[in-house]
C-alpha cells in the first residue's frame, strides 16, 4: 500500500467548531458572489497548522458538492448560464491541472514555507488589483445613485461583443451575450490557474464575465457556480490522486457551507444588483491584507528575513484578526441587506395583494 | 394558500445527514487511511464520499431553511 508522504492534523473540537463557523460564512459568500469561501477557508486551515496544499486540496474536495447545490438553487431563480459556465469550465480545467502541477513542483522545490509563500503571494497580487478594480466601479454605481438600473456594460465587453471571428462566434442565452470562444477561453484558462493555486479562481472569472465579456452582475457570479463544479470537481481528482485530500477537512466544511449556500442563493433575490460588487470588493481587499502580513513569516522560514519568533507570531495574531473581518464585514453586508430586501419585498408584497 | 411545511423531510433528510457525519466520525482512522491512498480506485473515495455527503446534506439544508420560512422573493 503505498501513501503519501502528507502530513495531516490531529482535529481538535475547537478546529471542528471554527470550521462548521467559517465553512458556513464561506458559503453565504459563494452563494452570494459565486465563489470566494475558499479565500477565507484555505487560509484558516493553514492557520490551524493544515500544509498549504493540503488546504488547497481539501478546499477544491468540499468546493465542487458546495456549487452543485449553488447551482442547482440559483438556476431555479434564472441566473445561471448553464452553457457559458461549460465553455469557461472547459478551458478552466486545462488551468487547474497545470496551475496543481505547478503547485506541486514548488512544494517539491521549496518546501512547505516556499509553498505557502507562494499562495499568499498569490492571494495579495491577485485580490488587491481586481479588489480595488470591482470597489471602483461599486463606487462608481453607488455615486451615480443607479443602484436599481439595469448594469452597464464596460468599453471593454462593448469591443469584445463586437469583434466577429467566423467560426468561433457563441450565443449565451441567458447572459444574453454573443462573444468569439476565442476570448472566453484564455478568460476561462485564468480562471482555472487561480483556483488551483489559491481555490478561488472566482475572483477572475466573475470580474471577467462580467467587465471583459459583458454579463449581469447576478448572472456572472450565479454562472462561477457551474465553473466552480467542473473546476473543484478535476482538482479533488488531482490532488487525490496524489492522496493530498483531507476529506474529514472537505465534509465538516461543507456541513456549514451547504446552510450558507442555499440562504445565499436567495438573498440575491432580496438586494440590489450592485451589491454582489460591494461585498466582493469589501472582502477580497480585506483578505489581501490579511494574506499580506503572512509573507514576512514565510520569508523568514525560508532564511531570505530576519524576523524575531515574536514579531512573526504576532503578525500571524493580525493576519488571523483581519480574516475574521473579513469573514464579519462580507456577512454582515450580504445579512444586512438581505433583511432591507426581504423588507421591502414582503411590503411591496402586501401593496400588491392589497389592491 | 401556502403549501405545507415539509417538516417529515426535514427529519427524515437531518437523520441521513447525521448518520453519515456520525460513520464519519467513527471510523476517522480507517477512513483517512483508505482515503489518502493512491493505488488503484482510492482516489475515487474522496469524489464519491463529497457528493453523498452533498445530496443527503443539502437536502437538509434546503428543508431547513424552507421549514424556517426563507424562500426566494424574485423567480424567473
Amino acid at each position: 500500500m503505498e501513501h503519501a508522504a502528507v502530513q495531516f492534523i490531529d482535529l481538535q473540537y475547537g478546529n471542528v467548531l471554527a470550521l462548521l463557523a467559517i465553512g458556513f460564512v464561506g458559503g453565504l459568500v459563494s452563494g452570494f458572489i459565486g465563489s470566494g469561501g475558499a479565500f477565507v477557508l484555505t487560509p484558516a486551515m493553514m492557520s490551524m497548522g493544515v500544509p498549504g496544499v493540503v488546504a488547497v486540496a481539501s478546499n477544491l474536495c468540499h468546493k465542487f458538492p458546495k456549487a452543485l447545490v449553488g447551482a442547482y438553487q440559483r438556476n431555479k431563480f434564472g441566473q445561471v448560464d448553464v452553457k457559458l459556465g461549460l465553455v469557461m469550465a472547459a478551458s478552466a480545467t486545462a488551468g487547474v491541472w497545470i496551475g496543481a502541477d505547478f503547485q506541486n513542483q514548488i512544494k517539491l522545490d521549496f518546501g512547505e514555507a516556499g509553498s505557502n509563500l507562494y499562495v499568499s503571494l498569490a492571494f495579495v497580487v491577485v485580490l488587491t488589483i481586481v479588489g480595488a478594480f470591482v470597489l471602483r466601479d461599486a463606487i462608481k454605481i453607488h455615486r451615480s445613485g443607479e443602484t436599481d438600473a439595469q448594469e452597464r456594460v464596460s468599453r471593454l465587453a462593448h469591443w469584445v461583443q463586437s469583434v466577429e471571428i467566423p467560426g468561433t462566434m457563441m450565443y449565451f442565452k441567458t447572459a444574453n451575450i454573443r462573444v468569439s470562444a476565442l476570448f472566453t477561453l484564455p478568460l476561462g484558462f485564468a480562471t482555472g490557474l487561480l483556483a488551483s493555486t489559491i481555490a478561488v479562481g472566482g475572483f477572475i472569472g466573475v470580474p471577467g464575465m462580467m467587465y471583459v465579456l459583458g454579463a449581469s452582475g447576478l448572472v456572472a457570479s450565479a454562472t462561477e457556480l457551474v465553473i466552480a463544479f467542473v473546476m473543484g470537481f478535476g482538482g479533488t481528482i488531482k490532488y487525490s490522486l496524489l492522496g493530498q485530500v483531507d476529506i474529514r477537512l472537505a465534509l465538516i466544511l461543507l456541513a456549514g457551507s451547504l446552510f450558507g449556500i442555499q440562504l445565499g442563493a436567495i438573498g440575491t433575490t432580496f438586494v440590489k444588483p450592485y451589491l454582489i460588487k460591494v461585498v466582493m470588493a469589501a472582502i477580497m481587499l480585506i483578505v489581501a491584507v490579511s494574506r499580506g502580513l503572512v509573507v514576512p513569516v514565510y520569508l523568514g522560514q525560508l532564511g531570505q528575513m530576519e524576523l524575531a519568533p515574536q514579531t512573526a507570531a504576532r503578525l500571524q495574531s493580525a493576519s488571523f484578526a483581519f480574516l475574521v473581518l473579513a469573514l464579519c464585514t462580507g456577512s454582515i453586508i450580504i445579512i444586512a441587506s438581505m433583511l432591507r430586501g426581504y423588507r421591502a419585498g414582503a411590503a411591496r408584497l402586501e401593496e400588491v395583494s392589497g389592491k | 394558500m401556502e403549501k405545507p411545511k415539509p417538516y417529515l423531510l426535514l427529519v427524515a433528510s437531518g437523520f441521513v445527514s447525521s448518520a453519515l457525519y456520525l460513520l464519519l466520525y467513527l471510523y476517522e482512522q480507517e477512513i483517512m487511511a483508505a482515503f489518502t491512498r493512491t493505488d488503484g480506485w482510492f482516489p475515487a473515495l474522496p469524489v464519491i464520499a463529497a457528493l453523498v455527503f452533498s445530496f443527503a446534506h443539502g437536502a437538509f439544508t434546503g428543508y431547513f431553511w424552507e421549514v424556517l420560512g426563507i424562500k426566494a422573493l424574485r423567480k424567473k
